[in-house]
């Protein structure tokens, strides 16, 4: 069982799963309302036909696997919007000279030599 | 001779795009040369739009209303199956951004005539009353507000039906309620009910004793239900578009199609009269929002099927009784009470009431006004009202509908300010329980709401 991002818009109250091909939508329910109390009203699921066209470097046909999806409504006006896993970092405008740039080169550089500071001066070539 | 039979296999299929029907008016009478106009086969926005005025224009000329019905349905597409009686969740905000719908808890205000029929105590009274007291006393009816120039304060409402209740034998009625359910339910030997069969055992065979009866007791005050034509199980379809979607696969991939529907419904019982109910807004009044959602209709769920685009009120176009009355639609086993609350879902039993009171009353008034000759092009010119009882054979929801337009697709709805209005109320239970052969708890305002919605009826009457 895993929270996936809509490939299409859903309505706010509906979660979008893909789930193991054998778990039933009764399944899905009592496991989401008994492992992590969600409330859930309705599921409703389908299996996802993998694609059977792709070939490899043998010519050979590869099939993608097959997948269950479910979509979960959540009860008592609770909503669920997938968030962004991966936000745009900030790059922090400040002004940095050469110098700068090549004092923390040398640190990052020196950083890399010395090794795991955790076996206290033993090199890493060293094992029993 | 094959190409000449390949030729008249297009021909029937297409017909309607041969260049000899678009030979249209001809130019001004000084004009040597046809009128310029864009092409009739071409692939271009232009020829589209001809195609569409052209067919708007077949439907306009319709020589009657069953050809106009014929030709409004003639295209088979793949169409949403809305169902009035449905599980889905929150339904009745969907099926109202359907049908552009304005839900308004409670029944409609009385209006200032049926207090005035009540003695002395009323406020002054419009010069309606000199009519209205000619009329029978103690019929009660929602009538028009376009008459209350004296507009009675609301408190004054309650005591007009308190009094009009004598004159109606509250007892007699009520009587005759406890008749129909004790015999049903308690004196009638039936054998058990078959699996999920238990609305079809005694609440239906109540609800059609009983308003049939009913019917026929008020018939001398209301001179409309002795017209009145009483259904049993009828059907009542209506198509329409709404909305604009792309073609997701297909052969027509990426083509813009607006979102088509279908209902299919069968009420339990129905009334038709030969004249139609009074309006009880104005046509361009306002009462609230229609709820927007902007995700597609699948998501209800709501499932595409094509086959045959009927509109139908439960009888044809010749009958003289082309207006409806009351609906009397029953909840069915899967949505009974027992099991929404079961499954810890008690708000969803007001919705499947809801849902299944707007999308009923919108199939069924859109279908009368198109048996009188309106549709999407061609917007009614004065509001259709129907009303609607949805029971359990227990609780009982009254449902009271205007329909102010029919004008739902995308060209049509742009410029229309006008929303279709449905009043409605919460379910109440009729009784409490049944046993020994007495009725314990009976409702006696559930059954005054009812012979009051049977009692309606226009103001000529």
């Amino acid at each position: 069982m895993a929270a996936v991002r809509p490939g299409v818009p859903q309505p706010a109250d509906t979660a979008q799963f893909r789930v193991s091909m054998e778990m039933t939508k009764v399944d899905i329910k009592n496991y989401l309302e008994k492992i992590y109390n969600v409330p859930v009203v309705a599921v409703r699921t389908r299996i996802q036909h993998g694609a059977h066209n792709r070939r490899n470097h043998k010519n050979q046909r590869v099939k993608k696997p097959d997948y269950k999806v479910a979509y979960v409504q959540l009860g008592q006006g609770q909503t669920f919007q997938f968030p962004n896993l991966f936000p745009e970092k900030e790059q922090t405008p400040e002004a940095r000279s050469f110098d700068d740039f090549k004092n923390k080169y040398l640190e990052e550089e020196a950083q890399r030599q010395r090794g795991d500071p955790r076996r206290g001066g033993v090199p890493d070539w060293f094992g029993l | 001779m094959a190409a000449s039979r390949g030729w008249r296999l297009i021909r029937h299929g297409r017909c309607w795009l041969s260049q000899a029907e678009f030979s249209g008016a001809p130019g001004p009478p000084d004009s040597l040369y046809p009128p310029i106009v864009a092409s009739a086969t071409a692939k271009s926005k232009a020829a589209k739009r001809r195609r569409l005025e052209h067919f708007h224009q077949r439907v306009h000329e319709a020589a009657s209303i069953e050809e106009k019905l014929r030709l409004y349905g003639l295209l088979q597409r793949p169409k949403y199956m809305v169902y009035p009686q449905t599980f889905a969740i929150n339904a009745d905000r969907w099926y109202q951004s359907f049908t552009k719908t304005v839900f308004v808890p409670g029944l409609p205000p009385r209006a200032a005539p049926e207090a005035a029929r009540a003695p002395e105590p009323a406020a002054a009274a419009p010069e309606a009353a000199a009519g209205a007291a000619a009329r029978v006393p103690g019929a009660a009816a929602p009538e028009a507000a376009a008459g209350a120039a004296a507009r009675v304060p609301g408190a004054a409402a309650p005591e007009a039906a308190a009094e009009a209740a004598p004159d109606l034998d509250l007892g007699e009625l009520r009587s005759l309620a406890c008749d129909a359910l004790l015999q049903e339910s308690f004196y009638q030997n039936k054998k058990r009910p078959f699996l999920y069969r238990d609305q079809d055992h005694t609440p239906g065979p109540f609800l059609t004793q009983l308003i049939s009866s009913l019917a026929a007791l008020l018939c001398g005050r209301n001179p409309l239900l002795a017209a009145s034509s009483l259904d049993l199980n009828p059907e009542v379809n209506y198509y329409w578009h709404h909305g604009e979607e792309v073609v997701v696969h297909g052969h027509r991939k990426g083509r813009v199609d607006p979102v088509r529907f279908q209902i299919d419904d069968h009420p339990h019982l129905q009334i038709r009269v030969p004249k139609q109910l009074p309006e009880v807004v104005p046509l361009e009044s306002d009462l609230g929002d229609v709820p927007v959602i902007d995700h597609k209709p699948s998501k209800l769920p709501l499932f595409k099927k094509q086959y045959e685009n009927k509109v139908f009120i439960g009888s044809k176009v010749a009958d003289p009784c082309c207006y409806g009355h009351t609906q009397f639609h029953l909840i069915p086993d899967k949505l009974k009470r027992q099991r929404f609350l079961e499954a810890n879902l008690e708000d969803q039993i007001e919705v499947t009431y809801r849902a299944n009171g707007i999308a009923s009353l919108f199939a069924w008034t859109a279908a009368q006004a198109m048996y009188q000759g309106f549709w999407n092009e061609a917007d009614v010119t004065r509001p259709f009202v129907s009303q609607a009882v949805v029971t359990d054979g227990k609780y009982f929801a009254l449902f009271c509908y205007q329909l102010n337009t029919l004008a739902l697709t995308v060209e049509t709805i742009q410029n229309n300010p006008r929303k279709n209005i449905c009043w409605g109320t919460d379910s109440e239970p009729l009784y409490d329980v049944v046993e020994d052969g007495d009725v314990k708890g009976f409702n006696d305002e559930i059954l005054l709401q009812l012979v009051q919605f049977l009692l309606n009826r226009p103001k000529e009457l």
